[in-house]
Formats: C-alpha cells, structure tokens, sequence
C-alpha cells in the first residue's frame, strides 16, 4: 500500500539576472518525477549534486512548492492544501537535515528546541513533557542531561542525533532524510544509520532517505531510485543492484565507487565529462553528454520509462531495448 | 542571553584587556551619566556664576595680571557691597549674604572692618600697581600682588572642608565667558551625551532590526519597499536631512530651550531617521543568510507560522549584530551631537559638549582653550573607548573574525 | 600484488618524531604527538583517520602551512628531505621547496584557485617563480600540462577564469599546478572529499596514471577508506594524535592489529545479500577532545578490548620485522578474546 505517491512532479528555478532582475530562464532541478512510497519502506535516492534529490525531498514535505505535479499522502493531494489545512500533515511528515551545525538554532536548549514542537502539535499534556523529552532524549542514544544543553556543546554526531529528536518529537510516520550521515565520519555515520535503522522498527517509520553516498544506500534501504539532472532515471530494489542494474549511469554510479578491499582493485568506472548545468538541459537524454553508449535515437527523443519488472523501472533506449513493448504506464509505480 | 555568555566569543571578549578597560572607563560614564540625572549636577548649577569670566582652569597657571584681575574681581563685590550699604543706610553682610560665587561666600564681619581691608586694597593697587605696563616685568611686585589676593580670600574666604572640595571641584576647569563652571558644564554634557546617545541608538537599531530582518525574510513588496526607503534616505546628504528635519521643528513646543527635554525631540527623530539605515542593511544581509539555514526549514517543517519563526529563530540570532551596531550608533550619535549643536540646530537650553564647542569658538582665538579642551578630551576619551569596545565585540562576535 | 614502494631504498622524505602543537583558548594542544614514518619514490602513503585525528595537521607541517602565530612544531621533531631538516629550515628554504620538490593540493577545489586570475596565470606563475622558462615556454608548458591532467581545449581553458570550470576541472587544474614543477612528492589532503563519486573516479584515476608517469610520491589524506583501498600502497592510521597502526594497504585492510582500525573497516556498510539492512558494527562513543587526554591508550575508553593495563599506561608504537607497527599492548592476533562484533551505541 502506497503512503506517498507523487506524480509527474516538476520544480523550475527561475533564475534572474541582468539590469533589471529580470527572469532569465529556468533551472530545471525536478523534471517530471513519478514514484510511490509504500507504507513502512525505505526509498533511498541517489544521485550527484545538483541532481535535484534534496529539492525532491523537500518538495514531499513542502519546504518547496512544486512548479507542478501532484503529492499524494495517504490519499489527500497535499499541493492543494493551504497553510493551515496543511498543518496537522506536518506532525506527520518531518525531516532529517544533512548539516549537523547549521540544522540546530544555536540559542536553543535541546529542552527548548524539543518543547516547542512537542507543544505546538499537543503530542503530550503539559505536565508529561518532560518525562516525554527524557525519554525522546534517551531513545536517540543521548543522556537525560543533555536536554538543557546547547547545541554547540556536541560533537557532530551528538548534534545529528538532536535532529532525529526534534524529527521524532511530534510522533511522525513518515520522514525525509536529506543526507543525514554526510557530514559524520566513518565510525559516528554506522552509530546514526543504526540508530535511524531501529527508530525506524520500532515506531514504524516510512523513510525517504536522501544521499550521494550509493554504498550507504544500498545498505540501509529497501528502494533505491537514481536520479541524474532532475529525473529519475532508475528505480529498483537494493538487493537486485549488483545484478539487476540496468542504466548506465547507475551502473557509472556503482563502478566508480571504489571497492573497501585492496585485494578487489579494479579499474574505476570512468564517465567522461562534467554533470552538465540544470540551466541548459539537452534535448533528448540528460545523459548523453556523458553516456558511453549513445545511439542517435537518445538524442532525439527523451527514453520513457520503462517497467522491465515489477518494481525496476528504467529511462533508457538502449537498457530497454530488449523489451519490445513498452509496458503500458502502470497503476501503481511501487 | 545566556548562550552568549557562555560562548567562545564571550570568553575571547572578556579576555581582551583593551576592551576590559574600556568598558570600565564607559562604566565610569555611565555612572556619571546617571548621577546627574538623579540630581547630583543641577541645571541652575551650569548656569550659575562661579567665578569671573574666562578664568583659566587650574588657577596656579594664571599670570599676575590675571591674578590681580581675579582678587579685584572679590574686591570690587565687597566695595559695592558696601556703597550700596551705605547709601540704603543698611549693614554690607547683608547684602552679601546671598552673592556666593559658587560655594564662596563673603566673610561675615562688621562694615568698618569691610572698609579696612578695602582701603588697604586700594592702596596696594593705587600706590603700588597703578601705572605698571606689564606685570610681567615686574617680578618685584609679587609681594602686592600676593598681598591683594590674601585681602580677597579675608573679604571671601575659600570654604574648608567639604564645601571647599566642591569649590575646588567647579573652579577646576575655570570659568567661561559668563562666568560659568566649564567642569560642570563639561561633566552634565554627559548625561546628554548618554541620553542622546542611548534613546537614538536604541531606537534606530529596534527599527533598523525589525525592519531588516522582516524585509529579509519576508521578501517581496516587504523587502522592496523597506530597501527602496532606506536607498532613498542614504541617498541624501546626511547633515542636510537633519537640518532639515529640525527646521521643521522651529517655533513648535519642541522650539523651547525652557524645556531642555522636550527640545531634544527633534535631536532623536532626525537621528533616528537616519540612523536606522545601518542597522537595518547589515541585519537584512544576516537574516538573509539565516532563513537559509536548516533549523529555519526545520521550524517551518513543523508548521510553525512565519511571523513565529522570525521572532523565534531568526531575530535572536542577529543579537550580536545589534550589539555592535548600538556601539557604533551610540558613538555616531554623540558625533553627530556636536555638529548640530554647533550650527545652533541640536541641543537648547542646557549645556552639552557640542554648545560647549560652540560657545569657546571666539575664546580659542585668545588661547583660552580650557572650554573646547574640556568638552573635547571627555568626549574623545568616551567615543575611543566605544570604538575599541565595537573592535573587540566585532572580533569576538563576528563570525567573519572567528577562526 | 602491488609492490609497496621500495622498502630497501632511501626514503625520499623520512618523518622522525613529529610533534606539533597548537596553542588555543583553552591552552595548548598537542595535534599530532610524535608521529614517525617514510615516504619512497613512487610509492602512495595513505594517512587516514576521523577528523580531529591530525592527518591535515601532520601534512601542513610538512610543508611549514601552519600558520606561526599559534603553533609550533616541536624542535625535537626531524623531517628529513633531501638532507635538509623541513622542520627547522628557514622560509626562503622553504619557498625553494613548496610546489618545486614538495607540491600540495587542498580539499575545496573551489577556493584553491584565486578567482581574479585566468588559469593559465596561475599555472606559469609557479613555472616563473621555480624556473627559468621564457614566457613562450612558461605558456607552451601550461598547455602541456593541462593535457596531462585531461583537460579538454587546453589551449582554450589556459584563459578562463575559474568560476569558469567545474569543481572536478578545477581540482585538474590544481594538479597541473602542483605537478608543473616536477615535485619529488605530491601531498594531497582529501582531494576528493569535495568532489562527486563520478568525478572522484576521474580524478583517482589521474592521479594514479600520473604517478605512474611521473613516478612522483604520492601522500594521500582522506577519511574515505575506499579511496585508501583503491590508490595506497602503505596506510597509517592516525587517531588523536597519534599513529596508531601502519603497514601495507593489504595487512592493514585483511589483517589489523589494533582494534581502532579493526573497528573502522567494520563500521564501513557492506555490499551484498548479506548484510543488507543489518546493524552495522559501531564504535561506541566519541574520538576524545585533544584538551583532555586519557593517560593511557588514547583509544581505550571506546575500546572493546580495554584491559586495566590500557587505561593506566599508553601502549609504544611497537614496529614488527615485517614492516608493519602498531601501538596496542593487545594487537588483534594475540588478543584474550574473539573479538565481539558491534557494541552499544550510546556514547559516553
């Protein structure tokens, strides 16, 4: 069963310049996005900077108005919803920020930070707040005395784990994670993975978790959904990867990752060229500036997607030309 | 408040010694300031004759000319005195029990023994110094001269005691061209100065504040507006706006330099208007900068409403902006004070440094400098003071000098 | 099986006792605490570690980047280069050597370059200051470099400004100006930390055909074990301060001694059926602050291994016959118990 789904979703950037600020064209960071997250899953989505994963996420959440394309959470169009309408959904939908420092007001108590989104959605009666701030305190893995420190006092990953607090603190069901163990290093990212791992049991969590970090990705999730230039190029399940990868910019992606072990040294994938500007989106393909094997037909006509399998989804001429007939759009893109 | 006291910007502040010190002298200020206001220097004694006019400051350093000039001047209080006496039939003490100069007052004794030590007087300055070109010259005369002023101090003893501390205290600096304390003048501008300079500070950086950082994070019509009117305004000369803005003020009840208080309105709202821009640009730019950040999304995530956010997480993140800009507004001000009291615009009714500047413009021509040097080293002693004080919160505060 | 440098040959640069310190608000600290090792022609030294563990501090003082104010290496501390002790050597000394015989690239391609000036500038303005090229040739040497580092249109690029060039083109160019001079030895902190993983590959990938041409040596900083697995030869792995554990790239990824690295490469998420969605192996706690030093092992408070002995004196890096070192009193091999994979969460 479907939480999310979101469809033909677009975000445009206008970008202004010259002597009178006037609009000058249009970053396309999110192009025609289609996907559904079911209920109690982990959709991990992957892609390079400026590949558009952190406007998406923030878009499910609407920190960002789309530009078009609907959101649907548990059957209610949410891009239609007002300000207020939209209110009781934001107790339902939180997120994960990636930078440790600049995600926590510096003025704020943990205690302070915590009440005012507790209060504001009246999670818990006033007189229960505080065993319910300790306890929320406690189940990110930091002790009861922290809560009237300030931020500045933690260390990065401490930091991150208030995050997860504030996220948690209004009782959520579904939370976008935009590239929460970036900014941690090695040993402090596996303590934070694990952490968001059994938050996620035990409250039932639905997870979009945002990263450039392939590996990380598909360790943790369910789903993963490449992304290159603001569309979403191949969509599958973690375990299938290695094998199943169809696109070859996510197999660009898996092959340039070196592998943890000298023993298994091979050469590194090499994509020629840069991630092209969103700014100047080629015609046809977004890959194929940089595709190792483009046929003429990529250059005219933008590949659809394709569903290969259930549950593999691939935007490629040449990936899909094995399968004569493109599938009818499905119902459901789960 | 108590993150930044707790903070690393705090700790390096306080460890600054320069800065230590002169938040101490500003302290020092600030209590004087206050002292006034409650009625430790009166208006009547700025206005009140202490001694003749332009008598120099220190009195040791005063020519024997000057000193013969300064004894006669007590002489001749008494010889009136005493005519006066004897025309109206009446006894000289009386008449010079209320003629104090200051906390000098004339010695209480009998009209015949008044009319002694003036005959004596006049002796001296007929017999002996009558006819003299230049003092100067004379070393020889000393003794007379010596002997006039022990004459003046018998008819108007300098007080002992406490009282003779206050004497002392407001002869200090001498007397400027009617005769009036300059050290109690100079030490009453103080308090202007502070009232000048905290309502206008205060007051601009609450609205520069406000105005920025709503321009900021709203945006839109918001921001275009408050920045088309701040552009405007810094657009025109400075000095000309506040003529400006005063010249309105002519002949309203803020006209009165009976009501010292109310004439200084048209001081707070010419520098307020202006003064605002400042703050107002430099909190825009952080707010800019602020509503980027993560824990803004994460508020607004939660739902909570902007105006919310803004008061919340954003304006008391701009805090030690706004401490830096009241440092450099309060120093702006007590500038500015001085220019527009010199062109007869500022402050009316009461003195401040800046009339100060303005009344010593004729005496400077004689070498009398005890007037413009008195307004000038307190005010320069207290503007240095804020400028390492705004040097010392900008390096601790910004975060551009945080390493 | 890659040859680990060249063990019996003189090293080109010979690092002995290595101490430098920082002087802060809180006092002073000692950011890398007598730290020891060689560097052969032709070979990639790998310095890992978390942050805070001075693997950037340890090649800053190297090239003598530190700024004066506020550190000092110790006097004790040898850093042997071509007969000259960096160490101790002058700063006119020092500008002979920087981006000549020692040259460095930085983690933030984007403020490496100076944005005012075109790249071919900055390329011939090191070639002026290191050799007697003309101008024709300082140009023509440019251009040749940027080729090197496959640069497309060199001849174009040499007058773009770098705003012009993407992130991956602009840490090209920063290689082309640390390698124009033929350095002897190429430091590079986190060079691709900044970077995405496709233009990582790119620039990897360079690096190691140019180390290969140039037979530069090569000293890589990075967190990214991976990284470290792909390009090094020999690793040390530095935390606190302190190098904790070297040896070859394949003894220190198959066969750790001390239980740090061992913990790291367990914590890194692993491909595969297996291990998907399981609990990753952690390290509990956090690295200590460099103000409060334990007395013993540096690492013993978030060890799973922590005997008494470890809390109360600290282990000597203790050198085994086969080139390798390590600073444990329990090294993996010989420790009292299987070691236990995972451990609570909840730092201290």
């Amino acid at each position: 069963m479907s939480l999310l789904e979101v469809r033909h979703l677009v975000k445009h950037f206008p970008v202004r310049g010259g002597v009178l600020n006037r609009v000058v064209g249009h970053v396309h960071a999110v192009n025609d996005v289609s996907f559904d997250v079911r209920k109690g899953e982990t959709l991990g989505i992957v892609g390079e900077s400026g590949c558009g994963k952190s406007t998406l996420g923030k878009m499910l959440i609407r920190l960002i108005e789309p530009t078009s394309g609907t959101i649907t959470y548990e059957g209610q169009d949410i891009t239609a919803l007002s300000h207020s309408q939209m209110m009781p959904l934001r107790r339902t939908m939180q997120i994960i920020f990636q930078d440790p420092y600049s995600s926590l007001n510096p003025r704020l108590t943990v205690r302070s930070l915590l009440k005012e989104a507790i209060a504001f959605h009246r999670i818990v009666a006033r007189n229960e707040m505080d065993d319910y701030i300790t306890e929320l305190i406690r189940r990110v893995g930091l002790r009861a005395d922290a809560a009237d420190k300030f931020p500045h006092e933690f260390s990065g990953g401490q930091r991150q784990r208030i995050g997860i607090a504030r996220a948690l603190a209004t009782k959520p069901e579904f939370i976008v994670a935009d590239e929460p163990v970036s900014a941690l290093d090695v040993s402090i990212q596996a303590q934070v993975l694990n952490l968001l791992m059994d938050l996620k049991d035990e409250f039932g969590l639905t997870l979009v978790f945002i990263s450039h970090d392939l590996k990380v990705i598909q360790h943790f999730c369910d789903r993963v959904m490449v992304m290159y230039l603001g569309h979403a190029v191949e969509t599958l399940p973690c375990l299938e990867l290695d094998e199943q990868v169809r696109h070859p910019y996510s197999k660009a992606l898996l092959g340039a990752n070196p592998i943890d072990d000298p023993d298994q040294r091979r050469p590194l994938t090499i994509l020629q060229g840069d991630v092209p500007s969103p700014f100047h989106m080629p015609a046809g393909c977004p890959f194929i500036g940089r595709c190792p094997d483009v046929i003429d037909r990529c250059r005219a006509e933008m590949p659809p997607i394709v569903e290969r399998e259930p549950g593999h989804r691939v935007a490629c001429w040449v990936a899909n030309e094995d399968v004569a007939e493109p599938a009818a759009p499905a119902k459901s893109l789960g | 408040m108590r993150r930044l006291l707790k903070s690393r910007g705090a700790r390096k502040f306080t460890r600054n010694r320069l800065a230590m010190a002169a938040l101490g002298i500003i302290a020092v200020y600030f209590l004087t300031a206050l002292w006034v206001l409650l009625g430790g220097i009166s208006m009547e004694a700025t206005r009140q004759r202490v001694a003749p006019k332009q008598v120099p400051g220190f009195l040791e350093t005063r020519t024997l000319e000057e000193r013969v000039a300064f004894a006669m001047h007590y002489i001749d209080e008494v010889d009136q005195a005493v005519r006066l006496a004897s025309r109206r039939d009446q006894d000289a003490y009386e008449i010079l029990a209320d003629k104090a100069l200051a906390e000098r007052r004339a010695a209480k004794m009998s009209t015949d023994e008044y009319n002694e030590l003036l005959d004596e007087a006049f002796a001296v300055l007929e017999d002996e110094l009558e006819g003299v070109e230049d003092l100067s010259h004379h070393p020889e005369l000393e003794p007379r001269v010596e002997r006039l002023e022990e004459i003046a101090a018998a008819l108007y003893p300098v007080p002992q005691g406490w009282e003779g501390v206050k004497y002392r205290l407001r002869t200090f600096l001498g007397s400027d061209a009617a005769g009036q304390s300059i050290s109690v003048r100079a030490v009453y501008s103080v308090k202007v100065a502070f009232q000048i300079g905290l309502i206008t500070s205060v007051i601009s950086v609450i609205i520069g504040s406000l105005l920025g950082a709503a321009a900021a994070f709203f945006g839109g019509w918001i921001d275009h507006v408050i920045t088309w009117i701040f552009s405007t305004l810094s657009s025109i000369p400075y000095l000309v706006l506040l003529s400006v803005l005063i010249v309105v003020f002519f002949g309203t009840i803020f006209d009165n330099p009976e009501r010292p208080f109310l004439s200084l309105v048209p001081v707070y709202v010419a520098f307020c208007s202006t003064f605002w821009i400042g703050p107002c640009r430099v909190i825009r730019g952080e707010t800019m900068k602020i509503k980027e950040l993560e824990y803004v999304q994460a508020a607004t995530a939660i739902g909570f409403s902007r105006l919310y956010i803004l008061v919340r997480h954003v304006i008391p993140n701009t805090a030690h902006l706004m401490f830096i800009n009241f440092s450099l507004l309060f120093i702006g001000a007590i500038k500015s004070e001085v220019i527009l009291s010199f062109l007869g615009l500022g402050v009316k009714g009461q003195p401040s440094w800046g009339i100060m500047i303005r009344d010593a413009k004729d005496e400077v021509i004689t070498y009398f400098f005890w007037q413009i040097g008195a307004a000038t080293v307190l005010m320069f002693v207290l503007v240095l003071a804020f400028n390492i004080l705004t040097d010392a919160l900008q390096d601790a505060f910004d975060p551009r000098h945080v390493d | 099986m890659i040859q680990a440098g060249q063990p019996h040959s003189e090293p080109i640069l010979s690092v002995r006792h290595l101490t430098t310190r920082f002087r802060t608000d809180l006092g002073l600290v000692t950011a890398v605490d007598d730290v020891s090792f060689d560097i052969h022609a032709g070979e990639t030294v790998g310095i890992v570690g978390e942050s805070g563990c001075g693997k950037t501090v340890t090649s800053k003082s190297i090239m003598r980047l530190l700024p004066e104010r506020v550190s000092r290496i110790d006097p004790a501390s040898k850093i042997m280069f071509r007969g000259m002790n960096l160490a101790t050597a002058s700063e006119s000394r020092m500008r002979s050597v920087r981006g000549d015989q020692i040259a460095m690239i930085f983690q933030e391609p984007m403020t490496s370059l100076n944005p005012v000036f075109r790249i071919g500038w900055q390329i011939e303005e090191a070639l002026k200051y290191h050799t007697d090229l003309n101008r024709a040739q300082r140009r023509q040497r440019s251009i040749e470099m940027l080729r090197l580092v496959e640069i497309p249109n060199p001849e174009r690029r040499i007058s773009e400004y770098p705003h012009q060039l993407s992130g991956g083109m602009r840490q090209r160019v920063m290689i082309a100006i640390a390698l124009c001079c033929e350095p002897d030895i190429l430091i590079a902190d986190e060079p691709t930390t900044a970077l995405d993983v496709t233009i990582q590959a790119q620039i990897l990938n360079l690096m190691e055909g140019l180390k290969r041409k140039l037979n530069t040596a090569i000293m890589l900083i990075t967190h990214n074990l991976g990284v470290v697995a792909q390009v090094c030869d020999r690793v040390l792995v530095m935390y606190a301060g302190r190098v904790i554990e070297s040896g070859t790239v394949h003894d220190i990824f198959h066969r750790p001694q001390h239980p740090y690295t061992q913990a790291l490469l367990e914590s890194i998420p692993k491909r595969g059926r297996r291990e998907h969605g399981k609990r990753l192996p952690t390290i509990p706690g956090i690295v200590p602050s460099l103000h409060h030093l334990p007395a013993g092992c540096r690492f013993a408070e978030r060890c799973r291994f922590r005997q008494d002995q470890c809390v109360d004196h600290e282990p000597e890096l203790l050198e085994t016959s086969d080139g390798r070192a390590y600073r444990c009193f329990f090294p993996i091999t010989q420790a009292p118990m299987a070691p236990t994979i995972g451990g609570s969460d909840v730092p201290a």
